[in-house]
């Protein structure tokens, strides 16, 4: 087998496009349970019927919440670049979800205070992620500089 | 370029460096995946890649490259091997004094020829020291083992290399 076949082989399990999917899946997994939250949170009088299709699709969601984050730290890990986008994906999805829970709470005046709490422990996870995304990535480019620099043939003599 | 540079820049993510460290480093790992199990075998040696690429985000020490990637590559193997490793390790010798004979007139060639006939473990660190060039540590660090071990392990190999050549006619 040559390194070419290595490679080609490795496309499929590595491609950017599935990393990209699978968070995609796993923020639209939580942005959706936490809308559906809010929603039955603030529906008063709702059916058990309608409770019990409401616990079913936070599930769901939740479920490929985990799927999508299992995935990423097992099946196709995140590189530096990866988790940066990751981290804003993430971030966008929290934007989402609180902006979906402002307008169905404010519509129906009801704020819940634990929906808050809930909102803002996100919001503060998804910015610590991103946040350790960046720092990681500036980290390995400074690493790369030094080792590159390290290992460049000196400019000055080679003109010489 | 380093080993180091190598990698750092795959965990960025660059893909052409993963390119180049599959062209650096799949001759090493097919040979030591064709040895240790005596005959080429592909689908090892693509689990190898995937799984190297599966760890190196969290590969801490990018300076430790080698003694990692031989790390996976044994545990490939020995997935593998499982049946034939589980058997009990044959009695240890006692260290031999300094270079043998054998250590100092066997060529990479012959040695390569001659390995099918050794013991798996004493095999797997001739592979890494002789063949890979790794240092005593790092043979420790993949075979998972105290380094007056691989010590052990590797006299004791030189010795079964040794009459195993001995009995194929060559004389050094």
């Amino acid at each position: 087998m040559r390194p070419e076949d290595v490679l080609k082989r490795l496309d499929a399990p590595l491609s950017l496009r599935r990393r990209i999917g699978y968070v995609t899946l796993a923020c639209a997994g939580l942005a959706g349970s936490g809308l559906i939250g809010v929603l039955w949170a603030t529906e008063p009088g709702l059916p058990p019927q309608t409770k019990a299709a409401f616990a079913v699709l936070v599930a769901i969601g939740l479920c490929w919440a985990a799927f999508g984050g299992w995935a990423v730290t097992r099946r196709a890990p995140l590189f530096a670049r990866d988790r940066v986008v990751a981290g804003w994906m993430g971030l966008g999805a929290w934007l989402t979800l609180t902006i979906g829970a402002l307008v169905i709470t404010t519509l129906r005046h009801k704020i819940d205070p634990s929906a808050i709490v809930m909102l803002l422990v996100l919001g503060v996870l998804a910015v610590v992620n991103l946040r350790a995304a960046r720092r990681a990535r500036t980290a390995l480019l400074r690493r790369k500089d030094e080792l590159t620099q390290r290992h460049a043939p000196d400019g000055d003599d080679a003109e010489r | 370029m380093s080993d180091e540079l190598l990698v750092v820049r795959c965990q960025l993510g660059e893909r052409e460096a993963f390119a180049e460290l599959v062209r650096a480093w799949h001759g090493a790992v097919e040979r030591y995946v064709g040895r240790m199990l005596a005959g080429h075998d592909d689908d090892v040696v693509q689990e190898v890649w995937l799984a190297v690429f599966k760890g190196l985000p969290r590969l801490r020490r990018p300076d430790r490259f080698a003694p990692w990637l031989f790390t996976i590559a044994r545990r490939a193997v020995m997935n593998r091997l499982r049946d034939a490793y589980a058997r009990p390790e044959a009695e240890q010798v006692d260290d031999l004094p300094g270079r043998d004979e054998a250590q100092d007139v066997v060529d990479r060639e012959t040695l390569g020829g001659a390995l099918a006939a050794l013991p798996l473990r004493e095999r797997e660190v001739l592979l890494l020291f002789y063949l890979q060039d790794l240092s005593l540590d790092a043979c420790a660090q993949i075979c998972g083992v105290p380094v007056g071990t691989v010590k052990s392990r590797l006299n004791r190999a030189r010795r079964l290399l040794q009459e195993e050549l001995v009995k194929k006619g060559y004389e050094g």
